[in-house]
């Protein structure tokens, strides 16, 4: 029944791409994020329904879009050239065979990040695609929140629609991308045109939020306390109230602990003491090779390049003048880390990419931001707040980023392609030069900047 | 039951949002007002500009 229900669901979503080409960009969208054939392991899976979905959305934007509107800015340019980069690593990579495989769907992460903006030429697009991207995850969230209040979460056992530890249903990626995901959903509550705000679009926001915040207590992963954290300094920022704000926080914070389970604060403990953790050892343990590594390889060993690391690793355990040390071996340990991941994969030209990336959308969230935010006239209220949660989101999966390998996560990427498009968008309809309308058909703001 | 729950809950959302773009002209095409989710002006002029429909939001006309 289910099955059946998710592959006809599909399948109306590509139907109505016939209406308007542009629901085949939110199709992928939502098949990327939710990966809805892995949920259908019989009908959806028989087909390769992400390419198809990719495939009708390049197409009805080439063949039935009017691109008059679309730009293409210099954070498109840099995904261009990351990719490119990426796949001369993969042909002289370490681990061929591996590599190819994490090719294989890293090349497509990145085209589409590179292609959504230009997609994005009119607000309700740039709105809908965040919305799709909320809905979609959400449906992983909400899963994962209903069952950490059911008691079914612990590290590695909460088990989220497949029994599959990939992309966005990992415990840690999901932990990080929940946190990243509240800014967004805070902008819809408010500023939704498709679900305009009351008292229904309050609730589902609110509860939303109550789940994306249970998914690091549900799946134990550490980076998600870190990630929370940083959203309620990055808040401080835009809130009104600031003091009533850190005081609800404390209080809230204080209040959660005693229904907090044991096994959480246990694991978070560790975060302080991270010397007797071995995870955390190995990660510092691993970090330390990939440096040693780039002195040697300054361009990267290509994708999976961690499979070449024998660590030797140290546990202190013990309080005050005893201090036992213990050493263990391990060798293939994955970089538990996006810089790093960056770094050994991809080498320092990879890792410059990545963060120039990175740091040029907070610069250009920034400036949207700064630009737009004392503007209060009719239809100039979105933009700064927009800016500001995109912003946040980013920070966010930085400092998510810190702990985790998701340096081509494909959500994130999206999220960088909403950033390209709302900068492009903006910037077009914000350019001094006032276009010259003249007759009816030209009415349209695409066809106006282009006539300019 | 929960994944039920969670599907139902936000495919629902999914259809309610697609079948509103379908009757949407501004996804493809974009006026220059406001939207219908947006904030009424905190003044609204004295006499209302013609030409103000076709001005870009936030921009000064030029003499």
């Amino acid at each position: 029944m289910l099955d059946l229900a998710i592959t006809l669901f599909t399948l109306a979503l590509l139907a109505l791409g016939l209406r308007r080409p542009y629901l085949w960009v939110l199709a992928y969208l939502y098949i990327d994020i939710l990966a809805p054939q892995k949920i259908s392991y019989r009908l959806l899976a028989a087909l390769p329904i992400s390419l198809i979905a990719f495939v009708l959305a390049f197409a009805g934007w080439a063949l039935l879009d009017d691109k008059r509107d679309s730009r293409f800015t210099l954070r498109q340019g840099l995904i261009g050239v990351l990719m490119l980069y990426c796949g001369v690593t993969t042909m002289m990579a370490d681990f061929p065979v591996e590599a190819a495989d994490k090719w294989a769907w890293v090349w497509k992460a990145l085209i589409f990040a590179l292609f959504l903006p230009l997609t994005l030429r009119t607000r309700l697009r740039i709105e809908s695609a965040a919305l799709v991207m909320v809905l979609a995850v959400g449906a992983i969230i909400i899963d994962g929140g209903i069952k950490t209040i059911a008691g079914g979460g612990g590290y590695g056992e909460l088990h989220l629609f497949i029994n599959d530890n990939i992309g966005l249903y990992e415990g840690s990626i999901i932990s990080a991308v929940a946190i990243a995901v509240i800014p967004l959903v805070l902008w819809l509550m408010k500023h939704s045109t498709i679900f305009p705000s009351d008292w229904r679009v309050k609730l589902f926001g609110a509860a939303l939020i109550f789940a994306c915040v249970l998914i690091p207590i549900g799946t134990q992963a550490r980076t998600g306390l870190l990630c929370i954290g940083l959203l309620g300094v990055l808040s401080l920022r835009t809130v009104k109230r600031r003091f009533l704000y850190i005081t609800l926080a404390v209080v809230g914070a204080l209040v959660a602990v005693p229904f907090l389970p044991d096994s959480y604060t246990k694991r978070m403990s560790t975060i302080e003491n991270h010397g007797s953790d071995e995870s955390a050892s190995t990660r510092v343990a691993v970090w330390m090779w990939t440096l040693d590594y780039v002195k040697d390889h300054p361009f990267g060993g290509g994708f999976d390049a961690y499979r070449g690391n024998k660590l030797r690793i140290e546990l202190r355990e013990g309080q005050g003048g005893q201090v036992d040390v213990t050493e263990t071996f391990d060798k293939a340990r994955a970089y538990h880390s996006s810089y790093f991941e960056m770094l050994g994969e991809q080498g320092w030209p990879g890792l410059i990419l990545w963060l120039w990336l990175m740091l040029s959308g907070l610069w250009q969230m920034e400036r949207i931001r700064a630009r737009w935010k004392r503007r209060t006239g009719p239809g100039e209220t979105w933009q700064a707040p927009l800016a500001n949660a995109l912003q946040q989101s980013l920070l966010i999966y930085m400092a998510g980023s810190l702990f985790v390998g998701i340096a081509y996560q494909p959500f994130c990427y999206m999220l960088i392609g909403l950033q390209c498009g709302l900068w492009s968008y903006l910037r077009r309809i914000d350019s001094p030069v006032r276009p010259a309308i003249s007759a009816p058909s030209r009415l349209r703001l695409g066809n106006a900047v282009a006539a300019c | 039951m929960i994944d039920y729950f969670a599907l139902a809950l936000t495919h629902g959302l999914l259809v309610i949002a697609f079948w509103r773009l379908l009757g949407r002209d501004d996804l493809d095409t974009e006026s220059l007002g406001p939207g219908p989710g947006d904030e009424a002006p905190e003044e609204t002029p004295a006499a209302p500009d013609p030409a103000a429909r076709f001005r870009l939001p936030g921009r000064v006309p030029r003499a």
